[in-house]
């Protein structure tokens, strides 16, 4: 009878397998989605234990990306390090990081028989999913990026999500763990490593062009999320601060305080590409990231860490840093007419606060798009909208030609920059967005900034995309128009 | 000159509250009112009776501790100036405060200031989406729009309701009812944040502190057009209009 189980569970996972890969191609076909999810939908409707199945089958380690921003980044850097040092990877780099996805990017990887030939599975993991995903696959390292505050009516409240990763992070018997060390909701996760080797990343400085006393009123301060104590409640001691709450902290009345790291950068310069020099217990090594933002750098230390971790030589993993390429809406470069073109995923009032500091950066005219949608994915509220430092405009309008405001709540986006003291005159409300896009298009700016929320990044990536074909075709006998 | 009290924005900065503040001080500033915002933190002295506008928002369960156990010590002032004609907003966390009681799922009962007549009792899933209600201000029927997120059932006893639910849940999902009001002071569970969204309603809270220092109440009109676009967009949504 055992042999009639056994058989019948492969044809299970045959089935499964198959069905997926056959809902993959045909989504592509119809061009419904980017094929990241669905067919991991019915793989694990066909045959719930399918994710068990191919994880147990990962050669040498599985590595989980957490956090509230900057997974789908670091977990791809993870996976170009992985790749670069020789191994097979198989990882979710679209950002599909439920369940559904988790299991998808493993079966894309699976012969039909349900054979997973990989020696490293990358995973990143949303952070509410996180339990269930741990109750499936064992990780054998957790990298945990930061907590924001983010699209809470999801979620319920931060302190919940924490607990739940905390909560599953002691369940697992071993395995190592990333944290950073500027995040004290992150740092203390540590108490959750019992038995588990933790290793700590973050900055040793503050970044020279980042004045001090400025984040001194409310308004700038909007988005700290946690000014207490996790362990006793008191409030924090800041030294400095990065963003957010991230920054070098110490609580005056427990132990608590920014761990030292033992991956971290020092010499830090963010104007248009970003660098700094990393220093580990493999001795310094400089590092330049064709990316600019303060928070890619700190998905590439942790990117660094956990490649330490899968023992890639330091120097091995600058290389691959060096030659990263941001996956999409993560600050990708287009070209229209001359005109150069940055799109980048807006999801919560941190990540938001640093694209918006991207631009001010940012020299000569520009025209600004921004895309919120309220759908499931995006979050349905978007209150969070005015815990964005939108007020910071008020330094930089003058360069800025105009707004256009897209997406299903493009009004209320009107309405936020108003209060932030934008013209109404450069407030453009479009809430259609490929109509958004031609008007961006069309604007006179030398640059144009796109920020859009999860659910609106598809159809403006689309649009621009057919825009610069259209642009290679007509511009193909002009030079050095990419 | 008014003065805008915000009650510890380092707590209670849930849900883009602030924007609250901001707005209040925007549209008193885009009208040559002078204005101060006064950021009062745990501990930190405050002279209600010398406020116009007090601000107080939500927070997560341990930072609602945290103020619950400061604000305490100063419910007799709070009281004072309130029964004195002091404007205020409180929202979801500080609406359910300012009553008798909060009784959690365990049924553990947490005492609130008891300023206003209505009790809270936790229900089993949270009220969540966007919402919108229909308020009387000055004799008008306006609709104004935000977004619940509570797990709070809130029962009116004497206060009276802030308005009337066209869409959505409300103080309980049951009896129709959002928010409280009692002489100046207005709850409710709108986030949004409400006053930036609903101009009407705020201009109506500037108007009441400014009444009660005796100065002219006519305010200048400003350019809403954006405001009535994006509520018009949200009640078609919600199929009220």
């Amino acid at each position: 009878m055992r042999w009639l189980r056994n058989l019948g569970a492969k044809i299970l996972l045959f089935l499964a397998v198959v069905l997926a890969r056959l809902t993959f191609r045909l989504s592509r076909l119809l061009a419904k989605g980017k094929g990241s999810s669905l067919p991991g939908m019915v793989a694990l409707r066909i045959c719930p234990g399918v994710l068990k199945v191919l994880a147990g089958q990962v050669r040498r380690g599985i590595v989980m990306v957490t956090g509230t921003n900057g997974k789908t980044t670091t977990n791809n850097m993870i996976a170009r390090i992985a790749a670069g040092a020789g191994y097979k990877v198989a990882a979710n780099l679209e950002g599909a990081n439920l369940i559904t996805g988790v299991t998808a990017a493993l079966i894309k990887n699976a012969t039909l028989s349900g054979r997973l030939n990989c020696d490293y599975a990358c995973l990143e993991v949303d952070e509410a999913s996180f339990p269930v995903v741990c109750a499936q696959v064992r990780p054998d390292i957790v990298v945990v990026t930061n907590f924001f505050r983010d699209q809470l009516d999801r979620y319920g409240e931060l302190d919940n999500t924490i607990k739940y990763i905390r909560d599953a992070l002691e369940k697992l018997p071993s395995g190592k763990l990333v944290l950073n060390a500027d995040d004290p909701l992150v740092a203390q996760l540590q108490t959750a490593g019992a038995g588990k080797q933790v290793v700590f990343y973050g900055f040793g400085e503050r970044p020279a062009h980042r004045g001090e006393g400025k984040g001194k009123g409310d308004e700038e301060q909007g988005v700290r999320e946690a000014r207490f104590c996790p362990f006793c409640g008191s409030p924090l001691a800041y030294a400095y601060y990065q963003y957010g709450q991230l920054g070098n902290y110490r609580c005056p009345r427990c132990a608590f305080a920014r761990p030292e790291a033992g991956v971290e950068a020092v010499r830090i310069r963010t104007a248009g590409s970003s660098s700094c020099l990393i220093l580990s217990p493999e001795g310094p090594v400089p590092l330049t990231l064709p990316v600019s933002g303060l928070y890619n750098l700190y998905n590439a230390l942790a990117a660094f860490a956990a490649g330490l971790l899968i023992r890639v030589r330091a120097k091995e993993i600058g290389n691959a840093l060096q030659n990263y390429t941001p996956a999409t809406g993560r600050m990708e470069r287009y070209h229209y007419l001359g005109k150069a073109i940055l799109l980048n995923l807006v999801k919560n009032p941190a990540g938001f606060n640093e694209s918006l500091r991207v631009f001010r950066e940012a020299e000569g005219n520009l025209d600004v798009l921004i895309a919120i949608n309220d759908n499931a994915a995006d979050g349905r509220d978007i209150s969070w909208l005015w815990d964005v430092d939108f007020e910071v405009l008020q330094h930089c309008h003058r360069q800025i030609n105009c707004f256009v405001c897209s997406g299903t709540r493009a009004e209320e986006m009107g309405v936020r920059l108003k209060y932030a003291g934008v013209p109404l005159d450069k407030i453009i409300v479009e809430p259609d967005l490929e109509a958004a896009v031609d008007r961006i298009l069309g604007a006179p700016g030398h640059q144009a900034y796109l920020l859009a929320t999860y659910t609106a990044l598809w159809p403006v990536e689309r649009k621009l995309t057919r825009c610069c074909q259209k642009e290679h075709a007509y511009a193909a006998h002009m030079s050095s128009v990419s | 000159m008014l003065h805008i009290c915000h009650l510890y924005p380092d707590l209670l900065n849930l849900y883009g509250d602030r924007g609250n503040v901001l707005a209040y001080a925007a549209r008193c500033r885009w009208r040559g009112i002078p204005v101060t915002v006064h950021r009062v933190r745990r501990g930190e002295e405050v002279d209600f009776r010398g406020m116009d506008f007090l601000f107080l928002g939500g927070g997560s369960d341990r930072e609602q501790n945290l103020m619950t156990e400061d604000l305490r010590k100063r419910a007799g002032a709070l009281r004072e100036a309130i029964e004195d004609g002091l404007t205020v907003l409180a929202i979801c966390g500080g609406y359910q405060l300012l009553g008798h009681y909060y009784r959690t799922r365990e049924g553990q009962v947490i005492p609130g200031l008891g300023l206003l007549d209505f009790y809270t009792e936790a229900g089993a899933r949270r009220l969540i989406g966007n919402i919108a209600v229909e308020i009387e201000l000055d004799g008008e029927r306006v609709k104004v729009t935000g977004f619940e997120n509570h797990a709070g059932r809130t029962y009116l006893g004497k206060a009276a309701p802030l308005g009337r639910v066209l869409a959505g849940s409300g103080n309980n999902g049951e009896d129709g009812r959002e928010g409280a009001r009692y002489k100046n002071v207005f709850c409710s569970y709108l986030h949004g944040p409400l006053l930036p969204k609903n101009p009407a309603l705020t201009d109506y809270l500037i108007r009441t502190a400014l009444k009660r220092r005796g100065l002219p109440e006519l305010l200048e009109p400003l350019d809403d057009r954006l405001e009535a676009t994006a509520n018009q967009a949200m009640l078609r949504r919600l199929r009220v209009i």
